[in-house]
């Protein structure tokens, strides 16, 4: 366990239910109408739909009327809400109160963009909704009539469908989870035509204040069936992780994966964690002659170009794996359909339970990277000490 | 009439001889061309230098991974090759890396290039689909027919500029009904003829420019016209310049696999067209709400006022693109009539300056000064 991690961490008991007589997106949009119209909040951070077109964008909003346009739970992930929150708040002082309603990952990747000083939450409220998966975003581009129908039965349902993002498929962390996250949440599951507003932090809690909206509800039967789910959705994750760490148990089985990569940078670009202004691995510290690219042809027989397109796989992932909130935006991004999410995913896994940490889970626990504690991996540094000391504490 | 030399094999195999041959007499000392990666259809570019990895290289395989141009500015953009090597790349490509060489990005000293008369690429997401195979079959049918495939890229089958231009040898494929049996290699420079002599080939006169290859090229600018029209309605102005990109994530995948687009960081992608929050306050007061991430629609205009001038409309953009935004048919209209003003073809002539690089005192006077 994480020394850093204090006793802030919530467990809402209450929370206040809310009527979806017309719709849930309806309800859902009435919070944040509300909050505006009270002054609540400045701004509000929230999907939509760009008029005339079906594409899907996020919007700032602050005039009511753009709230025609919004919608709470979109059938795709057009950029991660962190990335979109990032854009706009990293540079000099947000100093408007801002509310952002957000799926899950975004909100754990929002907590871990704070982390790299790449995003202003001081003067947000960070919302997070339960969160029924999205569509991969080709599929929708392709088909956005079918692809709609078909996410609308999926979202109703709580179908864990094949035809979600990977991503999602295997995704058990959708819902609110038991850390300083998010602000507020909305509980969709286990109520019918209803939803829940659940405070997580002093600042929801004083915006729900604000609202009139007294925690008095109770939240069992969401807890219960949140529970449920998450456990059906568990299992559906640890059967992906050892299908896949078998796929790519030596190094060609890691590396045939990326066989198709065309070295765009797509993933990169979608992902929230690489905030680079440059990446490295566009820089110019790796430029060779000629004659050295001709020395590494002849040692191999060959070379591959665009040049070093493993290693800036190889290289992101040590760069950001620890942070990765399993998203999947690269894998949405990729052109050539490189499974890179569910790589990225699972390495990540394995590499965040080794330093025991959740990214984005709670605002306090420090990144693992710049969290040195001398005795970790001793078992890797110096195995001897490490050896003495383990039987020591054995006796 | 050319200098060719008629080759009596499939072309596929008697181009891979060739190759090989050039290879193992150390007559070069490596080929840049399609390699095999795997036998589920993925295909990279590849500077092979042994015989011995030559088994999987694919020369005319019909997809672009890259854009070559793009992969030989990396090889030489720190200076030319001492060693002779060959390339094998599309007509496109090639005029990619000659606009880049006038860039001072790449050096295309020391290379043979050899360069077909192209059918186009298909699109990339069909790489490594389950009925690849069949598709580049279909695909060797439309190029002995001089017709236009179904699965290639939008920019290939309205390309009009589909035999090369600077190539040392130009394999002929287009219209060839018997490109099973034999196929011409057309040599257009004394080094084309100097390496040509390894090929097992007949001396023949023939001429590139046959009945079949017009007709293609009519077909083209047909269909030309036809996208051009629908892409991007005139008249609409804004509007449709928005609905147009309205779906844009802003990866900036497009330029990043863009041949002319070098810079190692765009302008796009710094600190200078970064948000500023203390913005906010006044900006959604004037709009009452904000697309965000901002400034999507500018990196689209802004990239295009930087490269549509040399846009070579390889169509790596479009193919990349999450999205499928037609970016590639946007950013070839808008170059094709911007080249047009200049009166310049991009990758024709390695002599010839870009025109940002010239100064004219009297041109454009009908839009600016008297």
């Amino acid at each position: 366990m994480n020394n850093n991690q204090k006793e802030t961490k919530s467990n809402p008991k209450k929370g206040k239910t809310l009527p979806a007589e017309k719709s849930i997106k309806d309800a859902v949009l009435n919070i944040f109408k509300k909050a505006l119209a009270d002054n609540i909040v400045d701004a509000v951070l929230i999907p939509a739909k760009v008029p005339d077109t079906d594409a899907y964008s996020w919007i700032l909003l602050q005039d009511e009327s753009l709230f025609d346009i919004a919608d709470p739970l979109p059938p795709v992930m057009n950029v991660q809400g962190g990335r979109a929150l990032s854009s706009f708040s990293k540079n000099g002082e947000l100093d408007l109160k801002i509310a952002a309603l957000m799926r899950p990952c975004e909100v754990r990747a929002a907590v871990e963009l704070l982390k790299l000083h790449q995003v202003d939450l001081d003067n947000v409220t960070l919302v997070s909704i339960d969160c029924p998966g999205a569509m991969p975003l080709r599929d929708y581009m392709n088909d956005p009539k079918k692809i709609n129908d078909s996410f609308k039965k999926i979202s109703e349902q709580w179908e864990i469908s094949e035809s979600l993002r990977p991503a999602c498929q295997n995704c058990h962390r959708f819902s609110l989870m038991d850390g300083t996250g998010s602000d507020l949440h909305i509980g969709l599951l286990g109520e019918n035509k209803k939803v829940t507003l659940i405070s997580n932090s002093s600042t929801g809690r004083d915006v729900m204040d604000k609202l009139g909206f007294e925690p008095k509800d109770s939240l069992d039967k969401w807890k219960a069936t949140k529970e449920k789910l998450v456990k059906e959705k568990s299992k559906k994750r640890e059967s992906f992780l050892k299908e896949w760490q078998e796929k790519i148990k030596k190094t060609d089985g890691f590396f045939n994966e990326l066989n198709k990569c065309i070295n765009c940078h797509n993933c990169m670009n979608a992902c929230p964690i690489c905030y680079c202004q440059q990446c490295y691995f566009d820089s110019q510290t790796i430029n060779f002659k000629p004659e050295t690219y001709l020395q590494k042809s002849k040692e191999k027989g060959a070379l591959r170009f665009p040049l070093n397109t493993l290693l800036f796989h190889v290289g992101r992932m040590s760069h950001m794996v620890l942070s990765c909130v399993a998203c999947g935006a690269c894998e949405d991004a990729c052109p050539v359909s490189v499974p890179v999410g569910r790589l990225f995913s699972m390495v990540g896994d394995q590499t965040q339970k080794e330093f025991d940490y959740i990214p984005g889970l709670n605002r306090e626990d420090a990144l693992p990277l710049q969290d040195f504690k001398k005795d970790e991996f001793c078992e890797v540094e110096t195995p001897n000490e490490c050896e003495e000391k383990v039987t020591e504490e054995a006796k | 009439m050319a200098k060719a030399i008629k080759i009596s094999k499939n072309v596929q195999e008697g181009l891979f001889d060739f190759l090989k041959s050039l290879l193992e007499k150390e007559k070069i000392s490596g080929v840049f061309t399609l390699k095999k990666m795997d036998d589920n259809g993925a295909v990279s570019y590849s500077l092979i230098t042994s015989p011995d990895e030559f088994k999987n290289a694919v020369p005319l395989y019909p997809f672009m991974p890259v854009n070559a141009g793009k992969a030989l500015s990396s090889f030489t953009l720190l200076g030319k090759t001492e060693e002779p090597i060959v390339a094998v790349l599309r007509p496109c490509e090639l005029r990619a890396f000659v606009e880049l060489v006038k860039r001072a990005q790449g050096d295309i000293e020391n290379f043979l290039i050899i360069s077909p008369t192209c059918g186009g690429v298909l699109s990339l997401n069909l790489m490594g689909d389950k009925n690849q195979d069949k598709m580049v079959s279909q695909y060797w049918i439309s190029v002995k027919n001089a017709e236009i495939s179904p699965d290639t890229r939008e920019t290939c089958q309205f390309c009009e500029n589909f035999l090369p231009l600077n190539a040392d040898i130009t394999v002929g494929t287009l219209g060839n009904k018997n490109l099973d049996k034999e196929f011409t290699l057309f040599l257009n420079s004394p080094k084309g003829e100097e390496f040509a002599k390894e090929a097992s080939g007949s001396s023949v006169s023939e001429e590139i420019e046959t009945k079949e290859i017009n007709e293609l090229k009519k077909k083209r600018e047909e269909l030309r016209e036809k996208y051009f029209k629908e892409t991007g309605k005139e008249g609409e102005g804004l509007k449709s310049l928005i609905n147009t990109f309205a779906s844009c994530l802003g990866c900036h995948g497009c330029s990043h696999v863009c041949p002319i687009c070098y810079c190692t960081l765009c302008e796009f992608d710094s600190k200078t067209h970064e948000y500023q929050a203390a913005s906010l306050s006044s900006d959604l007061k004037k709009k009452g709400g904000l697309k965000v991430p901002t400034g999507n629609l500018l990196f689209h205009i802004g990239r295009m006022t930087h490269m549509a001038v040399s846009c070579v409309s390889c169509g790596m953009c479009s193919d990349v693109c999450p999205v499928n935004i037609p970016v590639a048919t946007v950013f070839s209209k808008v170059g094709s009539s911007l080249q047009e003003e200049f009166k310049y073809f991009p990758g024709k002539d390695i002599e010839e300056p870009a025109p940002q690089g010239t100064y004219k005192e009297d041109e454009f006077m009908k839009i600016g000064e008297q």
